[in-house]
């Protein structure tokens, strides 16, 4: 037993029994509570990384023609920072709140789907590590978060560092994925009794929308990066002009991912500031159907407006037009925000504790980050201040000023929670100073270095009149900011050991995730006070004068969706967007004909027998799943087994049309039509593969007798994905094999 | 013909269009009376004559097929909606196959796909015929994708709100899918645009040097009119479901037979 099994056991996060083997209690945990505690402390620790990465940047930039670092150096350092602020710091820290929380908020004893969330998360850890191996293998990716083609493609990156990035960000954004799936079916299945999806508390709800954008965005990304792999590994020229390939489609895949995954980020800090706020005010939200609303309409906006950050490629006038006025709209619902979040506040007994202290701070940064987005959401004003500080100050303005002073006030909000320890609210404060000082101090000089025309992405700059100045000013702030992170960890450490006992409920909150003890039982909840509105705890303590009942009055029956069936839906959906970047890259690069192979190379009429095969085989797993149905398990193993045999079938044609195309020298490096036919079947091909072995494993279980009761579920979810994987060829067949004799 | 003589004489009066709007009026007001929901009708048919009455139908007539995709969205998305909302109760039948919310969706995708088929997109300006069947697809097609939404059955398969946002948000993504394809697309979709077959109002000189709309841009137009505006109608659709949402009492999910 050493002294941190004994912290923890004396913060409750070790149960008795637990003490001995509290290293394997906790790597094999799959309670949502100790999988969002590793979420956050994952996060740290690569929050430090980044942040160390940051104040060498800011090192070098204190002074000009500073030498400190060599430009080799530095633009890995700002690809490094980049890349693990996005996707090892802020989205493993918003999936470890969403984790913790949103199970206790709606009343939840664990996520839909344990084991997949801990794999979710060791994923995090995995991807972080392969991408800082690139440091041993030759060197880190220098080529920016953006990895903009073709500097990323092998020619002029052959170090194998965009490889491990390529290939880290596959492993986190399949994790991202699995953990929105697993929190979107928790949500439509898991609620507690009465907690109908119009009382959900905000923070739940905003991060229930903010899933659906990660399972249409990641994967967008994660097509663009097989897509890079490929060319890097295999030769290929999808991002490669010289090959006929499109250095622009990697910009628009990287941005169609990355203009909504800013929200992925910023939706769940709005989400943190719709839960804090009212508390400290002590009134309840104002317009929850208007911030409920707004989310949904951010989300939706953010899929459509992803060309604003290519004004500068050169689309021309007329794309740029269409763009600057959707950008434009976002204004209208972030700004119903603003104004919720204000209006709560005004009138309300406020108490300006460290998290409200967080919350007000991140309201106004992100007015300021929300004024110069509008600027620059007008491609003329863009142009001149697109490759310049002024961007970089506003997306630190939104990243720094909004979404990570969200979380500390998140973290300083629920730490009682997690842990039934207070964080000292002294410390607390000269944190939120110094933070305050020091990101208004690193950040705003930066709007005016970036109008003066200082450029971004260059690791030094010439002694101009002011620039110096300025951005010693600036690496002052970082160094500030850089103070007030080590204050915030001692803070976490020093409450951890001996911080004042919590208590069940120490801000007087009204959710759900309040009603229980501090840190929350395995179980979650003992017992659940009534639901009738959108603030029990509320309604519990002020009986005279509870909140208007939301929905019907008394018992409202929920019967929530399957989660098998929910989750495999949510999936079909993601890889819907996988397939449609590989379908639209595949139409865009056979619009017209190129030297070399083509489609009519390919045999149409035995590739329609065999896909004859795998439509028939959607049939039969239909009669199979009838069959079980009807409880007739002997015709079910006889139809699965058809099922299988059929789409065995359809894989040996395609090994066969691949080996013909092999043998006459066509390979995927031939060129684009063979690039994208082979990106596009093979990954059709993967998924029949992956069917075919849940299906071979269902029919051992059949086999086995081991197939009663719950298990028919399995049955229809593996189904509908064998459905799906069917219909997907219907489109690919049809773009690949029948268009060309169309046009 | 310069613009603004093109702008005054460029109007037709087919008088097949305006009989069967002024038509469905007294029809309207045969069957429902003086509802109060007249006023939208009225709309869809005010909507319906402009699209094919004003110079956009003669501009959509082989010269900008960027006019052709604003008649398009027209045509299946802002009439029929408008006409719907000026319906007291969907007039047609049960008819169980067109009925259900799936049969809803792929009309109105499959409407906007179908016609953008590269020979069909032709053929359907070269030809009167085509084209007028085209026309009364469009408006039957978009009516059975929003009646889903404006009409929603009763039962397990009617649309609940929150499946009604996942209807509109599905159709949003598959209409900007096809509106990328148009936008980014290095070949013409609708190549008769490119080379006018037939310069009848002599505006071929005007389109490309006075409004400088080269075959390339005009394309450009289209599919962006697909991409961002008609995502704009299904995002003011998704709103009004939200309104539908937050104002029902009840139990909020409907449990899938």
């Amino acid at each position: 037993m050493n002294e941190i099994a004994a912290t923890l056991a004396r913060a409750g996060l070790l149960t008795p029994e637990q003490r001995e083997h509290w290293k394997m209690a906790w790597l094999s945990t799959v309670d949502h509570k100790r999988i969002g505690i590793l979420y956050l402390t994952t996060a740290l620790v690569f929050f430090v990384v980044g942040g160390m990465e940051a104040i060498l940047i800011r090192l070098q930039l204190a002074v000009a023609n500073n030498h400190l670092l060599e430009p080799d150096t530095y633009n890995m350092l700002f690809t490094m920072h980049g890349t693990t602020m996005i996707f090892l710091v802020a989205m493993p820290a918003v999936f470890g709140l969403a984790n913790y929380i949103v199970p206790l908020q709606i009343g939840a004893r664990e996520l839909a789907f344990p084991r997949l969330n801990a794999y979710s998360f060791w994923l995090v850890p995995l991807g972080g590590i392969l991408l800082h191996f690139s440091i041993l293998a030759g060197g880190a990716p220098a080529v920016g978060w953006f990895a903009y083609a073709p500097l990323s493609e092998s020619p002029y990156s052959s170090q194998l560092g965009v490889d491990y990035w390529a290939l880290a960000l596959l492993v986190l954004g399949i994790g991202s994925v699995a953990t929105s799936i697993n929190l979107i079916v928790t949500v439509l299945s898991q609620r507690a009794p009465n907690m109908t999806l119009r009382r959900l508390p905000l923070f739940s709800w905003i991060m229930f929308i903010n899933s659906f954008l990660v399972i249409f965005a990641l994967p967008v990304l994660n097509a663009g990066l097989v897509m890079l792999l490929i060319d890097r590994q295999l030769g290929a020229h999808f991002f490669l002009p010289p090959g006929g390939g499109s250095a622009i489609l990697w910009q628009h895949i990287f941005w169609a991912f990355g203009h909504p995954e800013v929200y992925i980020v910023a939706l769940p800090a709005f989400a943190i500031l719709c839960e804090i706020i009212p508390v400290f005010s002590r009134k309840p939200i104002f317009g929850y159907e208007f911030v409920a609303g707004s989310t949904v309409a951010i989300a939706f906006l953010s899929i459509l407006v992803w060309a604003h950050h290519m004004f500068t490629v050169g689309l021309g006038h007329a794309i740029e037009l269409f763009f600057v006025a959707s950008s434009m709209l976002i204004a209208v619902p972030t700004g119903i925000k603003v104004l919720s979040w204000s209006a709560t506040m005004i009138g309300g007994r406020i108490r300006l504790n460290t998290p409200m202290l967080f919350c007000i701070a991140a309201v106004v940064q992100f007015l300021i980050a929300g004024l110069a987005g509008i600027s620059l959401a007008s491609a003329a004003l863009d142009w001149q201040t697109k490759n310049t500080y002024f961007l970089v100050a506003h997306f630190h303005s939104v990243f720094v000023g909004l979404i990570v002073f969200a979380i500390f006030g998140a973290l300083h909000y629920w730490f009682p929670k997690m842990s039934g320890r207070m964080l000292s609210d002294r410390l607390g404060k000269i944190t939120f100073w110094l933070m305050t000082i020091g990101f208004n101090l690193t950040f705003m000089v930066q709007y005016f270095l970036g109008l003066a025309g200082m450029p971004r992405r260059v690791f030094t700059f010439p002694d101009l009149p002011g620039w110096t100045a300025m951005n010693l000013v600036s690496t002052l702030g970082a160094l500030f900011m850089g103070v007030a992170g080590l204050l915030f960890i001692w803070n976490l450490a020093a409450s951890l050991l001996r911080g004042q006992p919590a208590g069940d409920n120490p801000w007087n909150a009204w959710t759900l995730e309040w009603a229980t003890t501090s840190p929350p039982p395995h179980e979650n909840f003992h017992e659940l006070p009534p639901i009738r509105s959108r603030r029990p705890l509320w309604d519990e303590a002020h009986p005279d004068r509870p909140d208007p009942v939301v929905g019907a009055n008394g018992k409202v029956d929920i019967v929530a969706p399957e989660k098998l069936r929910t989750g495999v839906i949510t999936f079909i959906i993601s890889e819907s967007c996988f397939f449609a970047v590989l379908i639209l890259a595949f139409l865009f690069f056979n619009a017209s004909p190129q030297p070399g192979p083509s489609a009519h190379q390919l045999d149409l009429v035995k590739t329609s027998l065999f896909s004859l095969c795998l439509f028939t085989s959607s049939f039969t797993m239909w009669r199979s799943q009838v069959s079980l149905e009807r409880g007739r398990h002997r015709s079910m193993q006889v139809w699965l087994g058809a099922t299988i045999l059929l789409g065995g079938v359809f894989i040996a044609g395609q090994g066969r049309e691949y080996w013909h195309l092999l043998h006459r020298g066509v390979s995927v490096s031939s060129n684009l039509f063979a690039t994208s036919f082979f990106t596009l079947t093979g990954f059709h091909g993967v998924h029949v593969c992956v069917g075919l072995i849940a299906l071979l494993i269902l029919l051992g279980l059949a086999l086995a007798g081991d197939f009663r009761g719950t298990r028919s579920f399995v049955l229809h979810a593996v189904g509908l994905y064998w459905h799906f994987v069917d219909v997907i060829w219907v489109l690919v067949f049809s773009v690949v094999y029948l268009s060309p004799h169309f046009s | 013909m310069s613009t603004s003589q093109f702008f005054i004489s460029a109007w037709n009066f087919s008088p097949a269009v305006l009989l069967s709007g002024a038509a469905a009026i007294v029809w309207y007001l045969a069957v429902f009376g003086r509802d109060r929901r007249l006023g939208w009708f009225c709309a869809g048919i005010a909507v319906l004559w402009l699209t094919l009455l004003s110079p956009l139908n003669a501009l959509a007539d082989g010269y900008l097929f960027n006019a052709h995709m604003a008649q398009h969205i027209l045509l299946l998305l802002i009439a029929p909606a408008l006409l719907l909302l000026g319906l007291p109760r969907w007039p047609l039948p049960p008819w169980r196959m067109l009925d259900h919310p799936v049969m809803g969706w792929i009309s109105g995708m499959g409407a906007m796909w179908f016609w953008h088929v590269p020979a069909l997109c032709n053929a359907a300006v070269a030809s009167r015929p085509i084209h007028a069947v085209q026309t009364l697809s469009l408006l039957a097609l978009g009516s059975l994708f929003w009646r889903q939404i404006v009409f929603p059955r009763d039962g397990a398969d009617g649309l609940s709100p929150v499946g009604a946002v996942i209807y509109l948000f599905g159709a949003c993504l598959t209409c900007s899918l096809l509106g990328i394809i148009v936008t980014l697309s290095p070949v013409a979709v609708c190549s008769i645009y490119t080379m006018p077959p037939a310069d009848h109002l002599a505006m071929a000189q005007t389109i490309r040097n006075g409004w400088g709309i080269t075959p390339a841009l005009d394309q450009q137009i289209g599919g962006l009119l697909m991409w961002v505006p008609m995502c704009l109608v299904y995002l003011c659709a998704i709103f009004a479901q939200a309104v539908r949402w937050f104002a029902e009492p009840g139990s909020t999910l409907k449990r899938p037979s």
